[in-house]
């Protein structure tokens, strides 16, 4: 009986701190469309998160998306190989790359690389008394810190997502092409390709590189401004943020698979 | 054409900073406490009980804290961050309880204040962070208002304004930092908590300078100190006085006129 409780009080928790992010979603999202809160401190302030978050992690972002690329041709190569299924190279390289694994792998690097940094960074401005400061001088917290970092994460995991992808195909296409598996010709390549994409393909990439992106950024700077008066509640907030992000990405990207497939 | 000449209009009445911006209606006191009472809770040593305050334009008062007590919620109070348990605060005639949010946020850009303790928001550079309520609640040029804070630096003893993080510059040379930030943009009201002990002895001609030009142009200024260097400053010329005796507000003069 006492288990069943737990896991009850536990669902209920869970639930509490998911309405909590859909709150934190809905109000910044709100707010966005209305240009008064785009103050130009604002406008700043979103600019520098997209590059921090956007484009910084480029490089990263490119190398990660030739190792995949490489990975998964070198792998399908060897399985559609087996069953005597080579055309099926460029279909299961869409379903695989573009469908699972550029938006998991893009959200977590977004999450590992600068959900940390809106926790930490959040959490010591709260203890240190700046975001009473903002409050005194008249600028509102939630517009200033929160909307422009929630936007700027969600966009820039969007076009991480896209970029992956392309390079990923890239990738896969010379290595394919190198090792005799793929043809050479790169229009019949891109041909494979597009045709292999469905409207619910791209409705699928859009909602799995989006919605976790918008759910985490939310965790992380909730988990931020969550933080009480001492500066050791910042690190357990920061991992709670970062595991909540992580296991976000997961249940979300299931979920939009069923809903996207089945 | 029209079009065109109003968009200038828009775009001329827009640059004006919003700080400055009074109008015809605004009543003849900035700041009023009346009969307020503030519960101490967890960010304040004290709370206040029973003050009565009025701040009209071109109005100075210092209060006197106890040596002891160094965070009471009377800044907070006077800028609508905290709820009074009892009484009511307005700023320019209006309750801070009854303003909306986005009127509380604009209002709150009037009002120039050096914080007790030094804060600076992390994420800043000092001249980034000394501009932010300029160039959040006004269209002004980034260059004129980097022009005014460079000169206000000037007058408080800096070089010019200080780039770079808050980390590469001094105690001393940030709470200067910070009595620009203070008077940045014509404020209708200057809080002052208790920014003499962070700050060196040849800065106090300059801040005492400083307010009697803000006085004169019509702003009113609340100096909370524990500094009897302040407090028996002779150019200083305080409208009122007074003392904090714990939570209670003690007369310890009366009006001396303004500036």
């Amino acid at each position: 009986m006492r288990v069943i409780g737990g896991l009850g009080q536990m669902v209920w928790s869970q639930w509490d701190d998911a309405r909590h992010a859909a709150a934190v979603i809905g109000t910044a999202l709100y707010l966005s469309l209305r240009p008064r809160h785009w103050a130009r401190t604002v406008r700043n302030m979103f600019a520098r998160e997209v590059l921090a978050i956007g484009v910084e992690p480029l490089a990263i972002v490119c190398g990660l998306a030739v190792l995949v690329g490489v990975m998964v041709v070198a792998e399908l190569a060897f399985w559609t190989g087996e069953a005597g299924q080579s055309q099926l190279l460029g279909p299961l390289l869409v379903a695989i790359v573009a469908r699972e694994l550029g938006p998991a792998l893009m959200n977590i690097v977004v999450i590992v690389r600068n959900g940390s940094v809106m926790a930490t960074e959040l959490g010591i401005m709260k203890i240190g008394g700046r975001i009473h400061v903002l409050e005194a001088q008249g600028i509102d917290p939630f517009t200033y810190l929160v909307m422009p970092r929630v936007l700027a994460a969600t966009v820039s995991t969007f076009c991480l997502t896209v970029v992956f992808i392309l390079v990923a195909f890239a990738s896969g296409f010379l290595f394919g092409a190198m090792i005799g598996k793929e043809s050479p010709d790169g229009l019949l390549f891109l041909s494979t390709v597009s045709n292999a994409v469905h409207p619910t393909d791209v409705l699928n990439v859009v909602a799995k590189s989006v919605l976790p992106a918008l759910f985490a950024s939310a965790t992380c700077c909730i988990a931020g401004l969550g933080v009480g008066g001492s500066v050791i509640e910042v690190p357990p907030a920061t991992q709670w943020a970062l595991v909540r992000s992580i296991a976000g990405v997961f249940v979300i990207s299931a979920a939009v698979s069923l809903l996207t497939y089945l | 054409m029209a079009a065109f000449a109003s968009v200038r209009f828009f775009e001329k009445w827009e640059t004006r900073p919003l700080a400055s911006a009074r109008t015809m209606n605004e009543p003849a006191n900035i700041l009023s406490f009346d009969d307020v009472t503030v519960e101490p809770g967890a960010d304040y040593e004290a709370g206040i009980a029973g003050v009565n305050l009025q701040l009209a334009p071109g109005d100075l008062v210092l209060v006197l804290l106890d040596a002891e007590l160094d965070s009471i919620p009377l800044a907070d109070a006077a800028e609508g961050l905290v709820a009074p348990a009892q009484g009511t605060l307005r700023f320019l005639g209006e309750d801070w309880q009854t303003m909306a949010a986005d009127r509380m946020a604009r209002q709150r850009g009037r009002i120039g204040r050096v914080f007790e303790g030094d804060h600076w928001p992390s994420d800043l550079d000092v001249d980034q962070d000394i501009t932010l309520a300029q160039r959040h609640h006004t269209r002004r040029a980034l260059k004129d208002i980097e022009e005014e804070a460079a000169r206000l630096c000037r007058v408080f003893g800096l070089p010019g304004l200080p780039g770079g993080r808050p980390s590469s510059l001094s105690r001393h040379d940030l709470q200067r930092a910070a009595c620009a930030r203070a008077f940045l943009g014509a404020p209708v009201l200057i809080l002052l908590e208790n920014p003499t002990p962070s700050i060196s002895a040849d800065v106090i001609p300059a801040l005492v300078k400083t307010i009697h030009e803000v006085r004169q142009r019509g702003a009113a200024v609340l100096w909370t100190t524990n500094d009897p260097q302040v407090w028996n400053h002779p150019d200083l010329r305080p409208t009122l006085r007074r003392r904090m005796a714990g939570s209670h507000m003690q007369v310890m003069g009366e009006p001396e006129g303004a500036a």
